[in-house]
């Protein structure tokens, strides 16, 4: 599915929702870049080959030790 | 007495264990060719010749009175500087961190010192293991000894700089996304990402937690397999490390490559994307001499480039941004805008998006390790181009992306590049010798056949 385009003020919204209030317009605009480059990765990765049981590479595991 | 530039790990070990070589003259030699030539260069962010010369002094004292510790002793050496040497700053090459004194060293520096190495200074990276090559930092970037015009690679930049210049024999780097064998392409050193864990990264900065190793940067392979073999092992305070008993790394050298079967992800390089032709005319003519050595040769199928790529960045980016977020609202602007940028990618990467590339990391690692039932290493092109301009913004960003390094940081798998030639411009060009985990013994074995059946290694850049 096609991600709809994130505009400059849209991005500006999200990055001072999550407190990054001091970007400059600049920095703004390396924002929408870099999110629209993660928006693309996001949509190379082949999700639908992923079965519901499939596991994270990592999981949560306790050390023998903790079970002291 | 030969250049000591151009001395091995293996050669000078021989020559200060047998007295023929002062620990003090070695470096003292290195020191004065750092002095004239690194303002050319850019490798070193902090150049320590005083320490040099005082590891060096306790070195000679202790192999005079017959103490040797092994084959670093008195051999000289750099960290990237990421990774902590107690009592000196680690600044990533930021501005953020100017001021960040290491308390302890990291575990790969404690295992060198103990070893008896000589510690030459801190080296050059791109700001945070992610944001260069860039001119908007407080230290230069590092420049490529073949062309200082040209981009050395990153993020390990330094420590490629400075192996392939005679500055130093061997380098700690670190590998996220392909930052040891970015720079031993660019430069024409040998370069190892190991496998994941074998290496500790405590007291190493963190780009993204389950994708960083350590490496080693040579201008060798056996040298290579020589600092692997030092700095490997187990480490209770890293989460990361493998229980795994480390093998030795230099146990298969010269044992050659007949019968060992070799699958070439080609698809890689031709199909998913095209490799400049003189690389792709290299790692052809590389594998050509192997199978003349007696390997087999076959091309084998992995999952497309993009998605392995998808997969390495979607991690690497989330993880990174839960380090960087902290700064990122309070000093944005102290940033170079190289990494501002990258790292600013993981800011709005949904939760659902990080799990499933992870879960896709495992399916995706399985299958490739399933193809080593039917082989023993897998090769394949490091960088597709050349080193480009390193003030051309636009060849920088087209060929950043143009590696498959960030594969082998997925599966964790150990992948060690090495030079295949040069290209008509006189840069080195590359290709990546990829095992099972923990085959890293195997690995350095393939490369060193192809080593010595050819004379790449022979070739020293223009530093003078």
């Amino acid at each position: 599915m096609e991600e709809p385009s994130l505009t400059f003020d849209e991005v500006k919204r999200m990055a001072e929702g999550i407190g990054m209030t001091r970007l400059t317009d600049e920095h703004l605009q390396q924002l929408l870049r870099a999110t629209r480059v993660a928006q693309a990765r996001r949509a190379a990765l082949p999700v639908a080959t992923l079965g519901p049981a499939d596991e994270p590479a990592h999981v949560f595991r306790l050390a023998a030790e903790d079970s002291r | 007495m030969t250049d000591l530039s151009w001395l091995t790990v293996a050669e000078a070990a021989g020559l200060l264990r047998a007295r023929k070589l002062s620990p003090v003259e070695y470096a003292k030699a290195l020191i004065d060719r750092i002095e004239r030539h690194d303002a050319k260069l850019n490798a070193f962010v902090r150049f320590t010749p005083d320490l040099a010369l005082e590891d060096a002094r306790r070195a000679e004292a202790e192999i005079m009175r017959g103490a040797w510790r092994g084959p670093f002793h008195g051999v000289p050496y750099g960290l990237k500087d990421i990774v902590d040497y107690a009592g000196l700053p680690t600044t990533a090459h930021s501005k953020i961190l100017q001021a960040n004194v290491a308390a302890a060293d990291a575990a790969v520096t404690q295992k060198l010192r103990a070893a008896g190495g000589v510690f030459m200074g801190k080296l050059s990276t791109h700001e945070f293991a992610i944001g260069g090559p860039s001119f908007d930092l407080p230290w230069p970037p590092a420049r490529n000894p073949w062309n200082r015009d040209h981009f050395c690679g990153g993020s390990s930049s330094g420590s490629g700089a400075a192996t392939a210049a005679g500055f130093l024999p061997a380098a700690i780097g670190t590998d996220t996304g392909g930052s040891v064998r970015n720079p031993a392409s660019m430069c024409g050193v040998a370069g190892i990402k190991p496998t994941y864990g074998l290496v500790s990264r405590r007291g190493v900065l963190p780009l993204a937690f389950s994708l960083d190793h350590v490496g080693a940067l040579t201008r060798t392979v056996e040298d290579n397999a020589l600092m692997l073999d030092l700095i490997a092992g187990h480490d209770s305070l890293d989460p990361g490390s493998s229980a795994h008993a480390k093998s030795g790394c230099t146990a298969e050298l010269g044992r050659g490559v007949e019968g060992l079967r070799i699958g070439v992800i080609r698809h890689f390089y031709t199909r998913d994307m095209e490799a400049d032709p003189e690389m792709t005319a290299g790692i052809d003519a590389a594998m050509r001499k192997l199978a003349d050595l007696g390997a087999e040769v076959r091309e084998i199928e992995t999952a497309p480039l993009g998605e392995w790529v998808a997969c390495n960045r979607t991690i690497l980016t989330s993880e990174a941004f839960a380090v960087h977020e902290k700064w990122m609202r309070e000093r944005p602007q102290d940033y170079g805008a190289l990494a501002r940028e990258r790292l600013m990618a993981g800011a709005f990467v949904r939760a659902s998006d990080y799990v499933n590339a992870t879960r896709l990391r495992r399916t995706m690692t399985d299958k490739f390790h399933a193809l080593f039932s039917g082989i023993d290493v897998a090769v394949t092109a490091s960088s597709m181009d050349p080193a480009c301009r390193i003030d051309d913004p636009k060849a920088i960003e087209y060929t950043y992306a143009r590696q498959a390094r960030a594969p082998f940081n997925v599966t964790g798998s150990p992948a060690l590049s090495v030079p295949v030639g040069f290209s008509k411009a006189g840069l080195p060009l590359a290709m990546q010798i990829v095992g099972k985990p923990f085959s890293e013994a195997l690995v350095y074995r393939v490369a060193h056949a192809y080593e010595q059946a050819t004379q790449w290694v022979k070739r020293h850049p223009p530093v003078e």
